[in-house]
């Protein structure tokens, strides 16, 4: 359980996804909350180091300051001590060309271009047609007694309410679910499927495997851009073709890294939320108990699955000046990597933080960050788990894991690859 | 005291008119607007929430000039 590992710091190493994998970096970061809260982790050969957050009020001090700890020199802990020669597709980094990876002045212009669609008035609009979604989803499973959680609902509803607003056709989306899997879960050998068998789970096969993905990502909005700027929709894409920053029409390039941007964001994490939802549910009867009896208690549920599964784990940021966090002097240059999992758990801002309650009041977690980086379609995925959850006990109420998860290998996304589930069919 | 929304920041989550209902207003247009000149002294801590809570960090006291 949390905290009862014996560790010491030398023994942590939070570059490596196998924790992750496991389901055991909640013992690391409880470790690191009340022994090193500012805690230096060297890279490895490749990789610079960084300096790693566990504490809520250091995470807000940083996301407060996106002036002085800057998104443009990339938002991952990721970082090649040697940058790499572009390759044939140019610099495939994105640092500084997404809203993600953007910082002041310019990031808000882009960003306001299309928030506009994902304020809590337009996502109450949606509530209906995303409705109709999960029903058509619950419908698919409802005459069996077991499915792949994942691959057959929970990667479902986010995947078609983002390429719904993005206007893809529903052909293209089994294609942006496995284009997703291959940039996210590069590292992932189970996504590796364009490297030879003997070699996957190495280095060079995450690489390839990510480029593969990326490539094949821009050629498909390049197509998708191209029929619009003939051709219009009442689309998020042609929105974008149509829009001015200080005056200038954005660039075919700008509107396809905004593309990439959407599409993993919008259906990656919201799938693993639903998911790990659902097992902390399974593992949590008597609150998943008091939920079923009262669905009325939806909305603070999921903001509690929200903080307690913390689905993007970690978001980085670099130094553009000496500054101190807790003390601990961080230089011009360094970075420091903010642990989401981790903050949602501090003891200091969490009472009895480690519990799965459904009703904590108050709950102001940071699974979506906090201030200029603020999660864009927040309101979207909050309206996603909640439907879903609904839609769900309705249909199945009897719905249990059947079997253990199959977890992602990443530091990055709390992922959830698999997840067997069985239930009485709804005829 | 005076507070002011940055209208460029502000996204429409509504959280400091939950926690400060006397000062803070959401308008149709999801833009939060400040409807008092001054902050009664009553109303100040939950400013001081609002400014904590809202998502976007839109909110911030004017300093004296
Ligand atoms: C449970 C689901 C989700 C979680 C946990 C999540 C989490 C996050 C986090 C932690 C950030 C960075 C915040 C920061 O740096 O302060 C972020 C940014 C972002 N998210 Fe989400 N997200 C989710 C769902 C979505 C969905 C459904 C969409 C799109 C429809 C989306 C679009 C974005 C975008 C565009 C950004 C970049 C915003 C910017 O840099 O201005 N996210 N998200
Ligand atoms: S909480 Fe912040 S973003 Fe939300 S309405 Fe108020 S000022 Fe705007």
């Amino acid at each position: 359980m949390p905290g009862a590992l014996p560790l010491t710091l030398d023994q942590i190493d939070l570059f490596d996804p196998t924790p992750f994998e496991m389901g055991e970096a909640h013992a690391l970061f409880t470790y690191l909350r009340n022994n090193k809260p500012v805690f230096w982790n060297e890279g490895p050969e490749n990789l610079v180091g960084t300096w790693n957050l566990t504490k809520f009020e250091d995470v807000v001090f940083v996301s407060r300051q996106p002036e002085t700890f800057i998104s443009s020199t990339g938002i991952t802990q990721m970082k090649l001590r040697m940058p790499e020669p572009e390759g044939l597709f140019g610099d495939t980094s994105g640092n500084g060309k997404m809203l993600i990876t953007m910082d002041p002045p310019r990031h808000v212009r882009l960003r306001r271009l299309v928030n506009k669609g994902f304020t809590p008035r337009a996502v109450a609009a949606m509530e209906a047609h995303i409705r109709e979604i999960t029903t058509e989803i619950l419908d698919g499973i409802a005459d069996r007694r077991s499915c792949d959680f994942v691959l057959e609902v929970s990667s479902q509803l986010p995947l078609a309410v983002i390429c719904g607003m993005m206007g893809l056709e529903k052909k293209d989306w089994p294609l942006m679910f496995e284009l997703t899997n291959k940039v996210l879960g590069a590292g992932d050998p189970e996504y590796q499927t364009d490297v030879p068998e003997e070699q996957r789970g190495s280095r060079e096969a995450a690489n390839m495997t990510g480029a593969m993905g990326f490539m094949q990502m821009f050629s498909f909005f390049g197509q998708q851009l191209q029929k619009r700027r003939v051709d219009p929709e009442n689309d998020l894409i042609s929105l974008l073709c149509g829009s001015e920053v200080d005056g200038e029409a954005l660039t075919d390039e700008e509107i396809l890294w905004f593309c990439f941007l959407l599409i993993l964001a919008g259906n990656e994490t919201t799938r693993n939320g639903i998911s790990a939802g659902l097992i902390t549910l399974c593992q949590n009867p008597a609150e998943r108990e008091r939920l079923q009896k009262d669905l009325s208690l939806m909305p603070s549920a999921v903001e509690e699955i929200l903080r307690y599964t913390s689905p993007v784990t970690h978001m980085a940021r670099e130094a553009t000046r000496d500054v101190e966090i807790r003390g601990q002097l961080i230089r011009a240059g360094e970075r420091v990597t903010m642990w989401y999992p981790s903050v949602n758990r501090d003891e200091d801002i969490f009472p009895d933080s480690q519990r799965f309650d459904i009703t904590r009041t108050p709950n102001d977690h940071l699974a979506f960050g906090i201030g200029e980086h603020f999660c864009l379609g927040a309101g979207f995925a909050r309206l996603e788990l909640r439907v879903m959850f609904e839609e769900l006990f309705r249909r199945f109420p009897d719905i249990d894991m059947d079997g253990p998860a199959e977890r992602l290998r990443s530091t990055f996304i709390g992922g959830i690859k698999h997840l067997p589930v069985r239930y009485t069919p709804k005829g | 005291m005076k507070v002011r929304v940055n209208e460029d920041m502000c996204e429409g989550h509504g959280k400091c008119q939950a926690a400060a209902p006397g000062v803070f207003r959401l308008r149709d247009d999801d833009v939060s607007e400040v409807i008092v000149d001054e902050v009664p002294a009553a109303d100040v801590e939950k400013v001081e929430r609002a400014i904590r809570l809202c998502p976007r960090q839109a909110i911030a006291w004017v300093k004296p000039a």
